[in-house]
């Protein structure tokens, strides 16, 4: 009873996760969905009778792989969007009669089968030993062979990712060298961007240094927050002003 | 008849190498190109005598029928194997051993051509695929060797294609043995068709069941099939203008094996297809004695050394034909005829051969005259085959020629008096071309310069003529060859005597000597002219084949051009019409289907899921029906 | 319940052929974790060649050992049977002559945007990967396994260990490389998606059976009673699977243009290795594990293969591209073996069937990696010249490289005395002889229309003019080596099958181990 209870309400979160998941524009959102998913899942396998399977899922799938994707999405960046318009005709019609048939189908049929009472779990009263006998005697080929196909993620990660150097690394030298060079062509300040400052009230990275005189610095503007500020339409008008006001900053926005 | 036993190993299981060795040298001196240039007539002279060797040692070992399976090429319906039996292994000799004299031949007469490598190239082809023919256990094998040769004659009548009149004869040659591929392929289709095999042993064997009909218009069939390849009426003509092949040696093949196969497919076929007194027999000597004395009348008229030759060429396979359409007494005849002619017949084209390269390629015997004092090797040789051909007593043309004519003579008076009249006309024309070519008074141009031939051309000729003289008596004189033969293809029921003189015999060496006396008188001791004589109507009528030309001309290429105009026609309306709107709408739906590969991944992805839920949805109707 | 787990027997002798394969690939690997980068090609491929030829020779110890095995090995994950074994000499066959094709096909650096600096520095420096050597090895290993799985877990672990690299490994054309990483992406989320399928079936299939050994659930269908849908859906799905994986229709969309954008080695790879191991699980699933059922599975089975001879030769009319049309060529060459797949009526029938697969599988394999071997030769500035139009005339400007591919596109057309024509007559007969006469009809009609679009290449290269500015001929000598080999066991598959066709015959004669 406790278990038919526990799916019921598991089953319509996770649905609605799955969902959520899905038609989400935020890929953050996706992200945190598919972790509820997960979870609910987790909950469900613990109810089952499968200690090892939920506590797998939370740790691999919850702890480890969203993890990785909320890493990605922080690198990609969580503003780039795909464009969602359709250009194939028919494709929108067909996918959703196809998904409409198949589902049908599956309900029927499923549906229709006569599901007995759940059985081996009797031979094994253990779970976490008999799962690491059939892991290590009857699967145990599977179970090695699976390693190749790690060792193949991990080759083609390298292959696709990783850069090889192909000209000497720079030292702090060089690159000083160059910064002063770049000065002197171009007179861009070779110094790091200037921190908060002594007249500053904030110390927040979206607040700029301010000069004795209570003006804004424009080099300490940072130009991320600045743009982002200036899409949403929050820029303060004083450091918009302050960065019309330098050229150097305007040059360093268009970058 | 002996029955067929199964073979493997020893000296006979390994036979298959006769094939080999000339079907090997051919690939590499094919793929091999330029590269072998420099010893590609060594190896390609090496191939033939290698099989020729084989072929000894397979006649050295205890005589029987032998099936030597090689695979199975379709299991079950075709089976690849060799028979090895007196009768294949008589003609393996034949055309290994006189082959192997041509290729060495063809070493002197090719030497100064650019292209000598091909030319050894398709000899070898031409080598392997008469092998495989003679030396098939099975009609398809045998089709296949019989096509293989008819592609290496086009190949070799072709070969200097430079010259119109070589690549028009190639093709003649070509498309008429493709008209008598086409008879063959039907009796073979209603081979199988009857008794379910290729093979020669359980055809032979089940023969007697079937119908008469059956049997006589598979015989018909067959006899086209041989016709076309033995240059036999009515598919004659393509031999004459195969003369345009590079002298002697693509002749030669024309003369001493190629045109052989049609005899040789009648003798093995004989005891099923036909037996003594069946209709398809019947037509088989008629064949023959029609083309004997068509090829001697031929013979006469003709003033180009070559085409002379090759007339008494059709003229003696007619003979064989005769003689193979009288059941087993005749087979052995016609054999011996065959090796015999084999011997002499080259020795006459290979002297040919050698005048003519005297002669500066001339081939008109018109300006030929008075070479036996330049030339004497030559001479004697030529003049050896000669005596050979026209049946001299004692040499090997007597023999057989002889045998031959006495066993027509047995089965029916009126072919056994056509073939002694052919013998009569065989000796005037063969003493016409042996006085205008040797004797008499010098008819050349000042600026050639005969001389004989260098000893790898002659060594040949000389190998050939001891071959002419004693060859026949050794095979017939005391039945040696039919006894031998015997087990292959079955033996009379009772052996012949041979009588030095019969009255059949006088009466041919009169009629011989007639004929040697009138070309004497008219070619011997009279002046020829250089221009030839307008001549009487009969003349004309030689001259121009027969009418042979203008015949098919006539009664088959004018109707076959209006039906063939006739078959465009509809083919353009009907046929082309269905079959372009076909292509057509195959080609539109394959423009439409290609639509639906957009280059989209989530299109691609939609047609699997659409495809998925159809398939789950078909597989659980079909389940629950 | 015991606290002691009995260790495991695993027959590494049966199993050599694929520990070989896995072994060389991780030694691979650490080649290129450990070796300098100007040494590493010239480890990697001698290991690669040397193991898959070792793999190979175990492959017929084991056979001449101790006979054809009948077992199933690993506690029962892997079938050493006698169809096995052949697929596995076959599939070790065609990737060594693929791996010999690997010439400069494979992008310097992979990471290097197309077109860009970099990469033309990359160029420059000599840069090369390696690890297309590794990869391929797991790619073979995977297709070993895959042919001989028997349970659906293994089958599925094979599945990816096969498909991963070979994502991986079309991605990585030197040359139109936006094509090549398009044609990647789409075969890695077609494949996934596939791989979703065959998954949800095996889950389907193991709620029927309470078991995924392909014996156990052959065995469930006579005695669970009640559960019919489930069956039907589980194995339509997991068909699903294995359909896209042999590129059946309609699961065939991405094979041109993977096959297109794919280095040409790995495209002979995929064309020759790919579908010979997945017509090996394909059997085992449908013969084996649903053998007894196979009213119902074998009408869908027939509409998938006369859709799919018939949409393949069909749409291969209208390609430009040469390697697109060979896809094609494919996809209706697939059709043509399934028409023996429906085959089966008894175990005499069945091994008749089996043995024309396993036939057609070896001629087709070669054949198609020499067409492709000749794809590599044929080149213009910017690569491999794939438009139908550049090879007009070829004929004329290298007469042997025409003739030796015309050679191989008769082959593939069925013309006799050509491999290509056994193989037809072997699965064909075999249809015949099993009650697909109507199939085997559709299957003639197909090839009447396929031979229209080889005949169309030969035309073109030999009654064509070329043009003026046409493509050279680039003649590495392992890539020569592979076409003449290719070229060589069509000529001798088509006069003397005799051999091969024995060897068929008694791989298929004991059948799938049950």
């Amino acid at each position: 009873m406790g278990e038919t209870f526990v799916f019921w309400v598991l089953a319509v979160v996770s649905v609605i996760a799955a969902l959520g998941l899905v038609f989400s524009r935020k890929a953050v959102y996706s992200a945190l969905m598919l972790g509820v998913v997960m979870l609910s899942l987790a909950v469900l396998y613990a109810v089952q009778d499968a200690p090892f399977l939920a506590v797998v899922q939370i740790i691999v799938y919850t702890g480890a792989v969203m993890m990785l994707f909320l890493f990605v999405l922080m690198m990609v960046g969580v503003d780039s969007s795909d464009s969602l318009v359709e250009t194939i005709k028919g494709q929108r019609f067909w996918a959703v009669l196809a998904g409409l048939g198949f589902a049908v189908l599956l309900a029927l049929g499923i549906g229709n089968a006569f599901i007995g009472p759940a059985k081996g779990l009797a031979a094994y009263p253990q779970n976490v030993p008999s799962l690491a006998e059939l892991i290590f005697t009857r699967h145990v080929f599977a179970f090695e062979v699976t390693s190749a196909l790690l060792i193949t993620a991990a080759l083609g990660a390298v292959v696709l990712a990783h850069r090889e150097r192909l000209t000497p690394k720079l030292t702090q030298r060089d690159l000083a060298r160059q910064r002063f060079k770049e000065f002197a062509r171009t007179g861009r300040n070779p110094a790091p961007l200037p921190g908060p400052g002594t007249y500053a009230r904030h110390n927040a990275i979206d607040k700029p240094a301010l000069l004795p005189d209570g003006s804004i610095a424009a080099q300490s503007v940072n130009r991320y927050v600045a743009r982002y500020e200036k899409a949403e339409g929050t820029l303060p008008p004083e450091v918009a002003q302050a960065l019309e006001s330098d050229s150097e900053a305007l040059e360093l926005e268009k970058e | 008849m002996e029955p067929i036993v199964e073979h493997s190993g020893g000296v006979i299981g390994a036979s298959w190498l006769m094939i080999a060795f000339p079907l090997a040298s051919a690939a590499i001196l094919l793929l091999g190109g330029r590269r072998t240039n420099a010893w590609g007539h060594l190896l390609g002279v090496f191939a033939p005598v290698a099989s020729f060797v084989v072929a000894v040692m397979c006649f050295l070992q205890p005589s029987g029928r032998y099936d030597v399976g090689l695979y199975d090429f379709i299991p079950g319906v075709a089976k690849v194997g060799l028979l090895i039996d007196p009768l294949s292994i008589t003609f393996a000799l034949l055309i290994t051993g006189v082959g192997s004299l041509i290729h060495i031949y063809s070493i002197g007469y090719m030497a100064h051509d650019p292209e000598r490598r091909r030319f050894f190239a398709y000899l070898n082809l031409f080598v392997a695929a008469m092998l495989l023919l003679v030396l098939a256990d099975n009609y398809l094998v045998l089709f296949l060797g019989w096509e293989g040769v008819g592609l290496a004659s086009y190949l070799l009548i072709g070969f200097w294609q430079f010259k119109p009149t070589a690549a028009t004869a190639a093709k003649k040659a070509f498309v008429v043995n493709r008209v008598g591929d086409f008879g063959f392929l039907v009796g073979l289709f209603t081979i199988f068709a009857t008794f379910g095999t290729f093979a020669f042993g359980p055809v032979f064997d089940n023969a007697a069941k079937a119908s008469n009909g059956t049997l006589t218009a598979i015989g018909i069939m067959l006899l086209i099939g041989a016709c076309g390849k033995s240059a036999q009426l009515p598919l004659q003509s393509w031999l004459l203008d195969a003369m345009e092949g590079p002298t002697p040696v693509s002749a030669l093949i024309h003369a001493a094996t190629m045109v052989t196969a049609g005899v040789y497919l009648v003798v093995r076929s004989g005891a099923a297809f036909f037996p003594e007194g069946a209709t398809a027999s019947l037509i088989v000597t008629i064949v023959g004695v029609a083309t004997l004395l068509a090829g001697a009348i031929i013979g006469t008229a003709k003033d180009d050394i070559k085409k002379a030759l090759a007339g008494s060429t059709m003229s003696q396979i007619g003979y064989m034909m005769l003689a193979a359409g009288l059941g087993p007494a005749g087979y052995a005849f016609a054999i011996a005829h065959l090796l015999t002619h084999g011997f002499f017949k080259a020795d006459l084209f290979l002297g040919a051969g050698s005048v003519m390269h005297a002669m500066k390629d001339e081939v008109n015997m018109r300006r030929y005259g008075a070479l036996r004092a330049l030339m004497p090797v030559t001479f004697i040789t030529f003049f050896i085959g000669y005596l050979a051909i026209i049946g001299f007593p004692l040499l090997s043309g007597y023999f057989t020629k002889d045998g031959i004519i006495e066993t027509a003579m047995d089965s029916n008076a009126i072919l056994g008096w056509l073939a002694v009249i052919g013998a009569g006309i065989t000796g005037f024309y063969m003493s016409r071309v042996v006085f205008m070519t040797f004797f008499g008074s010098k008819r050349w141009a000042d600026d050639v310069h005969p001389h004989e031939s260098p000893s790898v051309m002659t060594w040949p000729l000389i190998i050939l003529s001891i071959g002419s003289i004693f060859l026949g008596g050794y095979l017939i004189l005391s039945n040696r060859l039919m006894v031998y033969l015997g087990p292959a293809v079955g033996l009379p029921e009772a052996l012949p005597q041979f009588h030095p003189f019969s009255p059949t015999g006088l009466a041919t060496l009169a009629l011989v000597a007639l004929g040697a006396a009138i070309a004497w008188v008219r070619y011997g001791s009279a002046e020829v002219p250089q221009v030839a004589p307008r001549g009487s109507f009969l003349t004309t009528f030689a001259r121009r084949d027969l009418y042979g030309d203008a015949l098919n001309e006539a009664l088959l290429m004018r109707p076959g051009q209006w039906l063939t105009r006739l078959a465009v026609w509809f083919d353009n309306k009907g046929v082309d019409g269905v079959v372009n709107g076909l292509a057509a709408g195959i080609g539109g739906s394959s423009g439409r289907l290609r639509r639906i590969q957009t280059g989209f991944v989530r299109s691609y992805a939609l047609s699997i899921f659409v495809g998925a839920a159809v398939l789950v949805g078909a597989w659980y109707v079909v389940g629950n029906l | 319940m015991t606290d002691t787990i009995t260790a495991p027997t695993i027959e590494y002798l049966l199993l050599s052929p694929l520990l070989v394969v896995f072994g060389a690939a991780i030694v691979g690997v650490l080649v290129e974790a450990f070796a300098p980068r100007y040494l590493r090609a010239a480890f990697q491929v001698p290991l690669t060649l040397l193991s898959l030829v070792a793999a190979f020779a175990l492959v017929i110890f084991v056979v001449v050992k101790d006979g054809v095995p009948n077992k199933a090995a690993a506690m029962g994950a892997v079938a050493a049977d006698g169809p096995a074994l052949f697929i596995w000499g076959t599939i070790l066959l065609l990737a060594f002559v693929s791996v010999l094709l690997i010439g400069d096909d494979f992008v310097p650096s992979a990471v290097a945007v197309p077109g860009s600096v970099e990469e033309e520095r990359a160029v420059s420096e000599g840069a090369a990967h390696t690890e297309v050597y590794p990869l391929v090895l797991f790619a073979v290993g995977g297709m070993l396994l895959f042919a001989a799985s028997n349970d659906l877990l293994v089958m599925f672990v094979a599945l990816e260990v096969m498909s991963l690299p070979l994502y991986m490994l079309c991605g990585l054309a030197r040359r139109r490389r936006l094509l090549s990483q398009e044609a990647a992406m789409k075969y890695f989320l077609l494949g996934a998606f596939s791989s979703a399928f065959f998954l949800y079936g095996t889950a389907l299939l193991y709620g029927y059976a309470g078991s995924i050994d392909l014996s156990k659930i052959s065995t469930s269908l006579s005695s669970v009673g009640g559960q019919d849908s489930l069956l039907f859906i589980g194995a339509a799905v997991l068909g699903v699977g294995l359909f896209f994986k042999i590129g059946a229709v309609p699961f065939q969309m991405w094979k041109p243009d993977v096959y297109q954008g794919a280095p040409t080695p790995i495209t002979a790879l995929m064309a020759s290795g790919t579908l010979v191991a997945a017509f090996g699980a394909l059997l085992r699933v449908f013969w084996v594990a649903l053998g007894n059922l196979e009213w119902d599975w074998s009408p869908v089975v027939w509409a998938v293969a006369i859709l799919t001879m018939v949409v393949g030769a069909i749409l291969a009319i209208t390609q430009t591209d040469i390697k697109r049309m060979l896809a094609y060529s494919s996809i209706a060459h697939a059709g043509f073996i399934l028409t023996a797949v429906v085959a089966t009526a008894g175990a005499k029938q069945n091994s008749l069937a089996l043995s024309g697969i396993l036939f057609y599988l070896v001629a087709y394999g070669l054949t198609t990696v020499g067409a492709f071997g000749v794809v590599t030769m044929v080149r213009d500035p910017g690569g491999e010249a794939w438009h139908l139009s550049r090879w007009a005339g070829l004929g004329k400007r290298s007469p042997k490289l025409a003739m030796v591919l015309a050679f191989f596109l008769l082959a593939m057309a069925g013309i006799p005395l050509t491999s290509g024509f056994f193989a037809k007559y072997a699965v064909f007969s075999a249809a015949v002889s099993g009650g697909a006469v109507a199939l085997v009809v559709v299957g003639v009609v197909a090839s009447a229309i396929a031979a229209f679009f080889y005949v169309r290449v030969i035309v073109l290269m030999f009654f064509s003019d070329p043009a003026a500015d046409g493509p050279s001929i680039v003649m590495p000598i392992a890539t020569r080596g592979v076409v003449g080999f290719a070229a060589l066991a069509t000529v001798v598959l088509g006069v003397f099958p005799q051999p091969v066709l024995d060897l068929a015959s008694k791989a298929a004669q004991s059948l799938f181990v049950r």
